[in-house]
């Protein structure tokens, strides 16, 4: 707001008295300690946003999507510290007020803080009411361009243990902290300046539900959507973000989606076809979910052979692991918890330090960076955005 | 691996509520005295400024527009401002946050309590006298339904309520996400409650293991968890939304707290079984907990608010009504002009705004706010 030209006198003597009181407020209890701006008029909550907006210098755009851009920036302090910035777009045709998706992402990352999932530096509005989220800056692009690159970037079963272990402990500690992402897919997985990865856009994440409330399951990308999903459940578990990072597993291995359904009816099918139909028999139950409906004739359940057949990189402990995220009765499904326990991460090869992973040239990464953070891939991929806050 | 799992304490010392949203009580004290007084001269400022422009246009006798002369002037309050105490606003929040539950309870939500938490946080960087409860209690409500996952259109909750639009409920919104800092994440007590009744219930039934030392069972002890559960839930959801417990303490130890006042023979006997007697540690957890439990007793746990202060509410009230600062009442224009980017405004919107609030205002003058729990 602007500073009004009837500043009347003595209102300047106030700001280096105020400004005492305040610092003194501050507890020392991690609460950022406050001084006062130049701007006696504004708010405490103003002068607040105005000293987390004036550590930070916003550079050039390097993302542009109809959710949100992404700025290059760095801490005033200190120019080599970089960090992006997402400036979350006013939607104007979303006429609740504030989106879903900035709620959702803001209110989990402010509470996580784990080295695999994406920081949040500081949150602060600009003047048009623009909420810009500083981030940590994740120069080296995703998981999606890595196995995608098959020209130029060579890996090997070392490599995909150590980028699984980086997701398992990050889905690990959402779950340990009741958060459920749903929507674990490659290009979700971004990778830091020292090969770190991290999980990213908590745009469809929410708090586990009390027992009883329903939730929606038009989430997570359709290409790694559980089938408890695809059958409409309304009552799910941390079993959905497990189903996903065993075809991020199985994509890492293969490097190509394991089971790309052109629509609902056709991921069932792929499921079916790729692992087996749920049947009463390997799922009890599952007949009585609301869209239930699988192709006939059924096929078993594929056992160890057919996966050790496409997946053999990721040796034996590997494959048992793969097939105990894609167990189809998500409450028989591996937990996080156990996925970490699993004996795959002790055997041999050990995993690939960060330092030698493989990794894109920063060049191309930069863009990357941008599109990934500001575009909405689950419109593409057909899963809400926008969903109602009922989910 | 899992060596690295964190225990549940490291985890809630990173929460925002700890982190931003706990305080000692002398630190709580010294922000809202200090948000109160920028408040208050913010308010004399801006009416100061009010009368200025007043008397510069009714000087200016080639002004043709009536209405340009009027705009501002009747909300402006003659002689000095009387500004609230903090402690004159405290009163009014949890008048106000009462408020809330009822029409959260009126609405159905659940979230209510969430929404208390954001306005009590709110108002400890702003004042009343600059954004008015009444407006603000609405959108934290609207706005819990959101964090909360608790899907509520936003025509309707409008609808449900007397005399409010969605562009009422709106215009705030941003208003509350910066004063709460942008955290939205309120760790309530409720669960870890049924987790302890579910664990007494066990030890109840002999189905759990406990520390010999307690000594023998309370007597009747099935019974006596079944009521101080109910007993210990009313009060998590009166006293300890509206007292600051949430500012001062963890989610358990409000549990607990609550607990204790139901039962505290109970009590006692549960935290020996965890302890047993000698363990100093149990001594300073009982200290924790009478002091947590000292503060819920200060607000009764029923709905209402005593009768004894309605008098006292109503003066506060009046007096809100005289101190409030004049360029921040109409939240909705200046929601406009900051979204829109310019000052210049519609001069017909204005003024049919302005009519509408003071229509408003002249139905809501009863005690005040339009009547917010009748739909």
């Amino acid at each position: 707001m602007a500073v009004s030209p009837l500043i009347v006198p003595g209102s300047g003597e106030r700001g280096p008295h105020s400004k005492s009181k305040l610092s003194a407020a501050s507890s020392g209890n991690g609460t950022p300690s406050t001084t006062l701006g130049s701007n006696s008029l504004k708010d405490v909550a103003e002068q607040m946003n105005e000293e987390e907006k004036d550590k930070y210098v916003k550079g050039k755009k390097v993302g542009e999507g109809t959710y949100a851009n992404v700025y290059i920036g760095h801490h005033k302090s200190d120019p080599s510290n970089l960090v992006a910035i997402k400036k979350i777009k006013v939607q104007q045709e979303y006429k609740e007020g504030m989106a879903p998706d900035a709620i959702r992402e803001l209110k989990h990352l402010q509470e996580l803080s784990h080295p695999n999932i994406i920081s949040l530096l500081s949150v602060f509005s600009s003047k048009d009411q623009n909420l810009n989220l500083v981030l940590e800056y994740l120069p080296l692009g995703d998981l999606e361009v890595l196995i995608k690159d098959i020209e130029n970037i060579h890996y090997g079963a070392a490599d995909i243990k150590a980028w699984m272990g980086m997701l398992s402990r990050a889905i690990w500690f959402c779950h340990e902290n009741f958060v459920l992402h749903r929507d674990i897919k490659p290009n979700n997985l971004l990778i830091a300046a020292d090969g770190e990865i991290k999980l990213a856009d908590f745009g469809l994440a929410r708090s586990f539900a009390d027992p009883y409330r329903v939730m929606t399951s038009n989430v997570i990308t359709r290409w790694y959507r559980p089938p408890e999903l695809l059958f409409g459940a309304k009552h799910y578990s941390g079993a959905v973000d497990i189903w996903s990072v065993g075809l991020v597993f199985a994509e890492l291995v293969i490097r190509n989606p394991y089971l790309p359904g052109d629509t609902e009816i056709d991921q069932i099918a792929k499921i079916c076809a790729g692992i087996g139909t749920p049947t009463e028999e390997n799922w009890a139950g599952v007949s009585k979910l609301p869209e239930y409906t699988v192709p006939s004739p059924t096929t078993p359940v594929h056992g160890p052979e057919h996966y050790l057949g496409m997946f053999g990189t990721a040796g034996p402990d590997g494959v048992d692991l793969l097939m105990k995220m894609l167990i189809l009765d998500p409450r028989r499904r591996i937990t996080a918890r156990e996925v970490l326990e699993h004996r795959w991460w002790r055997g041999e090869p050990r995993a690939t330090r960060n330092e030698d992973l493989p990794k894109k040239g920063p060049g191309s990464g930069l863009s990357r960076l941008g599109a990934t953070e500001s575009k909405r891939p689950g419109m593409v991929e057909g899963v809400a955005r926008r969903l109602d806050f009922g989910a | 691996m899992i060596s690295n799992i964190v225990p549940e304490d490291a985890r809630y010392l990173s929460s925002t509520q700890y982190r931003l949203w706990s305080f000692t009580p002398a630190d709580l004290q010294a922000l809202r005295t200090t948000t109160n007084q920028f408040a208050a001269d913010r308010v004399r400022e801006a009416v100061r400024r009010a009368r200025e422009a007043r008397a510069l246009s009714s000087a200016d006798v080639s002004d043709a527009d009536p209405e340009s002369k009027s705009r501002g002037a009747s909300a402006l309050p003659e002689g000095e401002v009387d500004c609230l105490t903090v402690e004159e606003e405290l009163k009014l929040i949890t008048y106000f946050c009462r408020q809330t539950l009822q029409l959260g309870d009126h609405l159905n939500l659940p979230t209510d309590a969430t929404a208390v938490q954001y306005i009590k946080r709110f108002y400890t960087t702003n004042s009343l006298m600059t954004y008015a409860p009444d407006t603000i209690l609405r959108t934290a409500l609207f706005f819990a339904t959101k964090t909360e996952n608790h899907y509520f259109r936003l025509s309707k909750f409008a609808e449900a309520i007397a005399n409010t639009k969605p562009e009422d409920v709106l215009a705030s919104e941003f208003l509350l996400t910066q004063g709460l800092r942008f955290t939205f994440d309120v760790r309530h007590p409720f669960r870890a409650l049924e987790g302890a009744v579910m664990e007494m219930g066990a030890m109840a039934q002999g189905a759990v293991p406990y520390n010999e030392s307690a000594g023998s069972q309370p007597q009747d002890m099935s019974r006596r968890v079944k009521i101080a559960h109910g007993v210990a839930r009313d009060r998590l959801k009166t006293s300890a939304l509206l007292t600051d417990v949430y500012f001062h303490f963890t989610p358990s130890q409000i549990m607990m707290a609550s607990l204790l006042l139901a039962d505290e023979e109970l009590i006692h006997w549960y935290i020996a079984s965890k302890f047993g007697t000698e363990d100093p540690m149990a001594q300073k957890i009982l200290i924790v907990l009478s002091d947590c439990a000292g503060m819920l007793q200060t607000i009764e746990p029923v709905a209402a608010g005593p009768t004894t202060e309605r008098k006292a509410i109503s003066a506060l009230a009046k007096k809100l009504k005289k101190c409030r600062n004049p360029e921040k009442i109409d939240l909705v224009a200046l929601q406009k002009v900051k979204r829109e980017g310019d000052g210049v405004e519609d001069e017909k919107v204005i003024k049919k705004r302005k009519m509408e609030r003071e229509k408003v205002a002249r139905e809501a003058d009863e005690l005040f706010g339009p009547g917010l729990t009748t739909g």
